[in-house]
């Protein structure tokens, strides 16, 4: 049983995006979920195109700036390090990121 | 100003019909500018009516605002269901004109403009300062109660119906006053024509009497042929005087339609025409057939006949010929005379109007032939070919 679950958790992290690998494992330890950053980009940059490129050029390029946190959660998180994903990673992520949170075919 | 009252005189067709173009046009004209400013007033109107219900549609934009704000910050805790309003419908889109969710009627919305009607609905689009779900813009739709189109009708239909009647009015008198020079030439001209066929009367008989005294009384040649001259003349004069007494007063005279025998009169006015058709040399032919009678006024019939003898003889060279043909349904006068250019045909019949300037007249012999024809029931048929012949056929 020991066996079989190591092996499906080896399994699991081989296939986990680099969405899940490298944005949605260190956000689990902070205490505001990463949704909340995602409605905060919406209510600024409003489409997809928009809200993607501002991501994106926050995460190669993060300063206070280009953040989209009020000037508390700053003081009291600071600002990030600079992304170590490649350019074509980083989309990818990104993309991931919008699909899951976005609300177009949510509403009813 | 004498002149004026005499309102005997009537306008010719062809003046008519100008005026009556004119009319139309004016008429049309009117109404285009009208129609113009009916629309500009309509526009005016309705942009009055979007501009008065652009606060109410404002307030309704927040109250959504309001709600899009709520299910924003608590998405992930309250149903996603998005804000519903019974006083209107509405939708919202993204920033780049995606429709992010949409309860409208109308899939096509102008997000560039502020309010607008179309459709029979009133769209009014207000952009977020942030932008809740990711909309950018709000559209809020009502249906158009068409309580101010109702009323832009009634007050088109009342103010335009008053302009309408009050410029057709003012094309009358304009109309009116352009008539009246014309209508003063026309009177002055009938006038001086009744006036000197008044004064033509008394003279003619003198010397048509006397002519036939004189021939009774003498007996030498050459006095006769000159008499017989002079006699031409005088008929010629006469037919004229009666020509002109026709137009001038046919409108007077009672119409007394008998039964006519056509045979008769026709060799009856050949006849009178002999002298006339002896001093040109111009041989006739008749060919007329018995027992064709027809029910009209005799002496309409008989002007209508010299007129055609007389431009048969007057329009004809010397020693040429014309035919005289009676058959059941129709009688033809023809002269082998210089004929009728083709682009001349239809105008013949107007008063005044003449083909051939190169003899005397006035131009008044067929537009009588038509005015008579006209009148009895006759149709006149026009046969020419330029300097070969003349037919003219009367069918009835």
């Amino acid at each position: 049983m020991k066996i079989f679950l190591v092996s499906f958790f080896l399994i699991f992290s081989l296939n986990a995006s680099v969405y899940q690998k490298n944005c949605v494992s260190c956000h689990k330890k902070l205490p505001i979920k990463i949704d909340k950053f995602f409605y905060r980009y919406l209510l600024k940059y409003s489409s997809a195109i928009e809200t993607k490129y501002a991501m994106k050029l926050y995460l190669q390029n993060p300063k206070k700036e280009n953040s989209i946190l009020n000037p508390a959660l700053l003081k009291r998180f600071g600002v990030k390090k600079r992304t170590t994903l490649s350019q074509k990673e980083l989309e990818k992520a990104i993309d991931e990121y919008w699909d899951r949170y976005k609300i177009f075919g949510k509403l009813k | 100003m004498s002149v004026l009252k005499n309102w005997d005189i009537n306008l010719r067709s062809s003046e008519k019909k100008t005026l009556l173009s004119f009319f139309i046009l004016y008429i049309f004209f009117t109404i285009i500018v009208l129609l113009l400013m009916a629309i500009f007033y309509f526009n005016t109107q309705k942009d009055l009516m979007l501009k008065d219900k652009r606060l109410e549609f404002s307030k309704y934009a927040n109250d959504e605002i309001k709600k899009l704000k709520y299910l924003h910050v608590n998405f992930d805790k309250v149903p996603r269901i998005y804000p519903r309003d019974k006083r209107f419908k509405s939708a919202i889109y993204d920033s780049i004109y995606t429709k992010i969710f949409s309860l409208l009627d109308s899939n096509k919305v102008d997000l560039n403009e502020d309010i607008y009607l179309q459709n029979g609905n009133i769209f009014y689009i207000k952009e977020l300062e942030s932008y809740y779900l990711g909309a950018k813009y709000v559209v809020i739709e009502i249906k158009d109660d068409n309580l101010w189109k109702n009323r832009v009708y009634h007050t088109l239909l009342v103010y335009g119906g008053i302009i309408l009647f009050v410029m057709l009015l003012m094309g009358y008198f304009l109309l009116y006053l352009l008539l009246r020079p014309m209508r003063e030439a026309i009177a002055l001209l009938d006038r001086f024509i009744k006036d000197t066929t008044h004064e033509l009367n008394t003279p003619i008989s003198t010397i048509l009497s006397n002519i036939e005294l004189s021939q009774k009384s003498n007996t030498d040649e050459r006095l006769q042929k000159r008499l017989d001259r002079i006699k031409i003349g005088a008929k010629t004069i006469s037919n004229l005087y009666q020509d002109l007494i026709f137009l001038t007063l046919s409108d007077k005279i009672e119409s007394r339609k008998e039964d006519v025998n056509l045979k008769e009169l026709l060799s009856q006015r050949v006849e009178y025409f002999s002298l006339s058709i002896e001093s040109k040399k111009i041989s006739i032919e008749q060919n007329l057939k018995d027992g064709v009678t027809l029910h009209v006024d005799k002496n309409r019939l008989t002007k209508l006949l010299d007129n055609l003898l007389s431009n048969a003889i007057k329009y004809n060279k010397i020693k040429g010929k014309i035919e005289v043909v009676l058959e059941d349904r129709y009688f033809y006068i023809k002269d082998n005379g210089r004929g009728i250019e083709k682009d001349k045909l239809e105008q013949i019949f107007k008063r005044y109007e003449r083909a051939d300037k190169s003899v005397g007249g006035f131009g008044i012999g067929l537009s009588i032939v038509s005015k008579i024809a006209l009148e009895e029931g006759l149709k006149i048929e026009i046969d020419s070919v330029f300097k070969k012949f003349t037919s003219v056929k009367v069918s009835w």
